[in-house]
């Protein structure tokens, strides 16, 4: 399937270009400086004793979901920075000439360029994700609630930026279309704050720009859904009450998963985005 | 059979600039064809028309009696683009063996190494492009539009980057496509080349076609004659009939010739008034 041909394709580069190899290794270095981090709070003394197993547990689940957060927009920025040169540097330095000279859709290659830079993103996810929590649990014994739902989320948020990127590259060149996918995910996680500080207000104007942004660029939803898969049932409810009595917006809690219909809609918005990218490649002269 | 290439009225605009303009043609079956014209003539727009990567904004072409850009027949087409490029961190044999795929050959191992030795690059297969020198990644784009056993080839400048050991290996090659009947649609700069290897040539400039026919027809015309003897050459001016009568005067004459050439214009010397339009 010519697919998986440009898809193996995408991943080959990945992996010859020595990006695999500089990626492993940083995130190596994240993880050893995480589990020294961790090792330091759960033997740490204050007033002369030890903190209290809870207390580290607690600590550690709010360490977790800043580094989720951190792990996010490293994400956000990989999605963008892989799959707009997968698509469009090829076409930019004219490898793409004698490839589409070939018997080939070109539907198949902007798929094919989407699905390789999709599976590497899901791998490091899976990877170093997996890892960090894994080293929470040792150094902490803190295990968030649902830590392969987090991932799943994690994964479909770079899915979404994704997108944004491969679509935009069959037009823009690969840095800008990389930068506007980048700063549409910047755009989406503050559409979620004003969201969020709409709807603690009672203020419907600024929860409906924050809906119209999620419908635009639907990352935020993914977001919600991994910090509340990573956080302790007690966090919810902190931020319940800390909401109703008019506390401030606090966009690392949250007090329920992501309601399906914009999970849904998420969905439906990829396929919208890559139609329109492939339609826009099909059209192209090059 | 039809026509190898049959292009009516073949027109490409961007926004008010037009790249080529009513380019009607017919190449043969294992005709091969110099398409020649100055820089920003339309040529590369006109073989990336027929080979699908460009869409027209008027006319129509066939290419081996099928719309242009029908994926079927890209099967049976080979295409050297003027900008040539591969992907660097690949092999020059991962290259061809990536393209056999597309192509879905059954025998792909085997038609990479023919290519291979078609180009003179067996011994690099293994080398990545990266460390090619430009000629070498020309010969690898050669090597690429002629897998498969194309019934067409497109050779878009195929000797820009190549030193004259190169552009006689691609002479060579044009010629051994010719002996076994591919059609070929040869753009190229090097005059001399297409005079050696085409039978026809369609000369475009400013995105219309102001020439095309034979290469003898375009430069078949004498314009005199050179005759050298033991005090050199010298021109007479004379019509090609005239010559016999010229050679027995001079000879009466008393002059003692060594040789006799008739001035025949070159195809250079065609194109180059033909586009400056004297």
């Amino acid at each position: 399937m010519t697919v998986l041909l440009f898809a193996g394709l995408t991943l080959r580069e990945l992996a010859r270009r020595r990006l695999v190899a500089a990626v492993a290794l940083l995130t190596l270095a994240i993880v050893a400086f995480t589990a020294w981090g961790l090792h330091r709070l759960a033997t740490a003394v204050v007033d002369g004793a030890p903190i209290a197993e809870p207390g580290v547990r607690a600590t550690a689940a709010g360490i977790v979901i800043l580094l989720a957060f951190l792990f996010s927009f490293v994400l956000a920025l990989g999605a963008a920075l892989v799959g707009a040169p997968a698509m469009a540097e090829s076409i930019a330095n004219g490898e793409i000439l004698a490839v589409l000279a070939r018997p080939v859709r070109r539907a198949d290659v902007a798929l094919g360029r989407w699905l390789g830079t999709l599976v590497a993103l899901a791998i490091y996810v899976a990877v170093a994700g997996g890892v960090e929590l894994l080293v929470v649990q040792i150094m902490t014994g803190y295990a968030p609630p649902q830590p392969l739902g987090a991932l799943a989320y994690l994964c479909c948020l770079a899915g979404i930026v994704t997108t944004a990127a491969v679509a935009l590259a069959t037009r823009l060149p690969a840095l800008a279309a990389g930068i506007v996918a980048a700063l549409l995910f910047g755009l989406a996680w503050i559409g979620g704050i004003i969201e969020s500080i709409g709807l603690a207000l009672g203020n419907q104007r600024l929860a409906d720009a924050g809906t119209v942004v999620a419908l635009v660029f639907p990352t935020d939803a993914f977001w919600r859904g991994a910090v509340y898969s990573l956080q302790p049932a007690v966090f919810a409810t902190v931020t319940v009450n800390a909401t109703s009595n008019g506390g401030g917006v606090n966009p690392f809690a949250v007090t329920s998963p992501p309601p399906v219909p914009i999970l849904a809609w998420a969905f439906g918005w990829v396929v919208i985005m890559l139609v329109a990218g492939i339609m826009s490649f099909r059209t192209r002269d090059l | 059979m039809p026509d190898a290439i049959v292009a009516h009225a073949l027109a490409k605009r961007y926004g008010r600039i037009d790249a080529l303009q009513d380019l009607t043609l017919r190449v043969a079956r294992g005709e091969c064809l110099g398409f020649l014209g100055p820089n920003g003539a339309g040529k590369s727009t006109a073989v990336k028309m027929l080979v699908g990567l460009v869409r027209p904004t008027g006319g129509a072409a066939e290419v081996l009696g099928k719309p242009v850009g029908d994926r079927a027949t890209r099967a049976r087409i080979g295409y050297l683009p003027e900008l040539f490029r591969y992907p660097d961190w690949l092999a020059a044999r991962e290259v061809l063996a990536f393209h056999a795929r597309l192509l879905r050959l059954n025998d792909a191992a085997r038609a990479v190494d023919l290519v291979l030795l078609e180009v003179g690059l067996s011994e690099r297969a293994g080398d990545r492009v990266g460390t090619f020198s430009k000629g070498m990644q020309q010969r690898l784009g050669l090597a690429v539009a002629l897998l498969g056993e194309p019934e067409i080839v497109f050779l878009d400048e195929p000797t820009s980057a190549l030193d004259p050991v190169g552009r006689s290996d691609v002479r060579a090659l044009i010629e051994r496509l010719r002996a076994r009947d591919t059609t070929v649609f040869l753009n190229s700069h090097l005059l001399g080349e297409v005079e050696r290897v085409c039978d026809r040539v369609c000369v475009v400039d400013r995105g219309r076609v102001i020439a095309q026919g034979t290469v003898d027809a375009l430069t078949g015309q004498t314009r005199g004659v050179r005759v050298r003897s033991d005090d050199g050459w010298r021109d007479y001016d004379v019509a090609h009939a005239e010559i016999p009568g010229l050679v027995a005067r001079l000879v009466a004459d008393g002059v003692r010739i060594h040789a006799v050439e008739p001035k025949q214009t070159t195809l250079e010397d065609r194109f180059l008034a033909l586009v400056r339009h004297e």
